[in-house]
């Protein structure tokens, strides 16, 4: 486990090259043959730095038509002269026309998505992911990741996934079964922890495996901030839609604060310490944000995490107005110190002076590189373990018990509604640490 | 009163005179700021004497204090927010992630706002206090920076936060001494939003992430896609620039 999380990119493994993409897929298309089989040809006549800007078109889909759905597929777009915008597709029509029309008017015929590539309902990702695709977006709220991703494995496609990947315990188990698919069918996927493509993350954590800081004692992970956005509920709409429309604040959907959001901070200390937590206590609440207009998560957690080596991790993150703000991580070594972004203290005291390119884009970058013939690159264990690490000190406040790994990825509990579509669904209750148990 | 009372000693003992102010307090809150009279005068725009008429403009870049009560809806009741019965357009969207960036927040400048956003500040000011606030030209701004001196700080840090002495944040506002009118922190901290004659705005005096020469009363920048080039989200923010934290403004108040 840790091996996967010990840089799937600093190892230069070469498994995209032809004689694997020879073995990938026995279903490759001859399209694919001989896109494959030009990009070798190329790779031999050319530098790889040429090789890597090769002018096939590829196509990509999007799921999930919100505004980090339509960012995500104008930075895959930047990312690549390549890359055409093929399809999209989400649960509500008013969202995948607007963002067919956003993409049109941002990258003109880069976007090729035409009304009937424009597919809309519970089944939108279905249809994306057999409109023609080499490449999909998924970019739905987390809740239905796991199936999305499943679907994609399946399918043979490229994937961006944002984070987080799952909500529950059986989301978990079925994006890690369909992670490892994607593995042997050599398939290429990064993560929206944009934080690993940016190089001063990546080169600060490449110092502290060179041992900067020592050996790593104590990490600190901050999402603190204010209230986010919430649209209020309109006479017209359905329990489903209205909770869709608001997925931040329904736990089957966002998986609450600390894996929607917080997430990034806690998958940088596993990053540095290259293992994910194996239990958690936590003390958190639903204190301010209690209107009903807010679903039924919580504005607060203070996480203890604890790696199997000792080393313990102290995560926050709040959401309430008028509180202090705080973004960041604190790694603590037997060196010296490091905010993983860009600044060493201590013996090997050192600051990041080199370029700072949008993240966003880099992610993109990456991807597609390593499908033009470049690093091959799998994120989806990594990303998928930290989810697992932020529901688990999600679990760990919602019942204030101590919560270890083995009881998330055994946890039996789905938290999504019996039925997927539109119409009354309940508002879970608000969880009661103490009386609340995993299960 | 006692704030100005106290500026006016400290005044009294330099060469200059102790500038003409205002306490500005914003209804129903703890929020307040200072405002100080710039006298008539000439100004400079591109190379030729423009007329300024007297005015009052900001002693100190408009602080969290002050603009927390508007980009984040504290001055209206909470079950209006929740019901959104209020006029989303005209405040800004919940950023994703911390606006101050983690640099402080109380008695620091804001910051990381669209020229719209602090546009629109002042018009909800204007609206809250009964008087007429708005952005400073490009050429008042200058104007007020230099407070009728011609060269440069003998030493920017005396005066200023910027890169080599700001230490990759903002400060506090009102820590370095005030020109010759009363004003801090015109060069350094934040860059400030001013208009151009053709209504576009540009931030002027430089930041704390400037270095010497790109700090000072003719430094200008103009917004530029790369300002949000980590918005992740499409449409971008019109009301935060997700890599402008270099980016603040004040105000100025017609007689």
């Amino acid at each position: 486990m840790d091996l996967l999380l010990v840089f799937a990119w600093f190892a230069t493994t070469d498994r995209a090259m032809l004689t694997n993409a020879m073995e990938r897929d026995n279903a490759m298309t001859r399209r694919d043959f001989l896109r494959t089989t030009t990009m070798a040809a190329a790779a031999m006549a050319m530098p790889t730095g040429l090789f890597a800007q090769g002018k096939d078109q590829l196509k990509v889909g999007l799921i999930g038509c919100g505004g980090r759905g339509t960012g995500a597929a104008n930075d895959s777009a930047s990312a690549d002269p390549g890359v055409v915008i093929w399809a999209v597709g989400d649960v509500f029509p008013d969202r995948a026309e607007g963002c067919r029309k956003s993409l049109q008017d941002s990258l003109k015929d880069r976007c090729q998505v035409t009304a009937e590539r424009t597919f809309t309902g519970f089944d939108a990702y279905k249809k994306v992911l057999a409109s023609g695709v080499d490449v999909v977006i998924l970019a739905a709220p987390p809740g239905f990741r796991p199936a999305h991703f499943e679907a994609a494995v399946e399918a043979g496609k490229h994937i961006f996934t944002e984070k987080p990947v799952a909500t529950d315990g059986p989301g978990l188990r079925k994006f890690l079964a369909a992670a490892r698919k994607s593995e042997e069918k050599k398939l290429h996927v990064v993560a929206g922890t944009q934080r690993r493509h940016d190089p001063a993350y990546r080169e600060t954590i490449a110092r502290l495996r060179d041992g900067a800081i020592g050996d790593v004692t104590a990490c600190y992970a901050y999402w603190n901030q204010g209230a986010l956005w919430m649209n209020p509920r309109q006479p017209n709409w359905t329990d489903m839609e209205w909770q869709l429309r608001n997925w931040l604040y329904f736990t089957w959907l966002s998986g609450d604060i600390i894996v929607e959001q917080h997430i990034h901070n806690i998958d940088v200390c596993n990053w540095a310490v290259g293992a994910h937590p194996t239990k958690a206590i936590s003390l958190a609440g639903r204190q301010v944000r209690t209107d009903a207009a807010y679903g039924h998560v919580f504005d607060h957690f203070a996480t203890e995490y604890e790696y199997e080596n000792g080393v313990r991790m102290i995560s926050m993150c709040r959401q309430i107005d008028g509180t202090a703000s705080r973004v960041s991580e604190h790694i603590v070594g037997t060196k010296g110190t490091t905010n993983a972004n860009g600044s060493i203290r201590g013996t090997n005291a050192w600051r990041y002076e080199g370029a700072r390119p949008n993240p966003y884009q880099e992610e993109h970058v990456h991807l597609i590189q390593a499908i033009r013939g470049g690093k091959a690159i799998n994120e989806a264990v990594q990303v998928c373990e930290t989810t697992a690490t932020a529901i688990m000190g999600r679990m760990a406040g919602y019942t204030g018990q101590e919560v270890t790994w083995d009881m998330v990825m055994n946890s039996e509990t789905s938290l999504a509604p019996a039925s997927m579509q539109m119409g009354p669904i309940a508002v879970p209750k608000v969880a009661v640490p103490g009386t609340d148990r995993v299960s | 009163m006692i704030a100005t009372f106290i500026i006016s000693a400290v005044y009294a003992s330099g060469a200059v005179n102790a500038p003409e102010t205002f306490e500005q307090k914003i209804p129903n809150s703890l929020a307040k700021f200072e405002m100080a009279r710039i006298p008539a005068g000439e100004g400079k725009q591109d190379g030729k004497s423009v007329p300024v008429k007297s005015l009052w403009i900001g002693r100190t870049e408009v602080t969290w204090d002050v603009y927390d009560i508007w980009a984040f809806r504290r001055d209206l009741d909470q079950d209006t927010v929740n019901r959104g019965h209020f006029d989303a357009n005209a405040r800004p969207s919940r950023p994703y992630g911390a606006a101050d960036r983690g640099f402080g927040h109380a008695g620091y400048p804001a910051l990381g706002m669209t020229a719209r956003s602090a546009d629109l500040f002042c018009k909800w000011l204007s609206e809250k206090t009964s008087k007429k606030y708005r952005l400073p030209t490009v050429v008042e701004w200058e104007y007020a920076a230099r407070a009728g001196t011609a060269a440069p700080p003998a030493k920017l840090g005396d005066v200023a936060w910027y890169w080599d002495n700001a230490d990759d944040k903002t400060w506090p506002v009102g820590k370095k001494p005030a020109n010759a009118w009363g004003l801090f922190d015109t060069l350094g901290n934040t860059a400030e939003w001013a208009k151009l004659p053709d209504g576009n705005a540009v931030v002027c005096g430089g930041s704390f992430i400037d270095k010497a020469p790109e700090v000072g009363f003719g430094a200008r920048k103009t917004p530029a896609p790369a300002w949000q080039q980590r918005d992740p989200q499409r449409p971008k923010s019109r009301w935060w620039l997700s890599d402008g934290p270099f980016v603040g403004f004040r105000v100025v108040c017609d007689d």
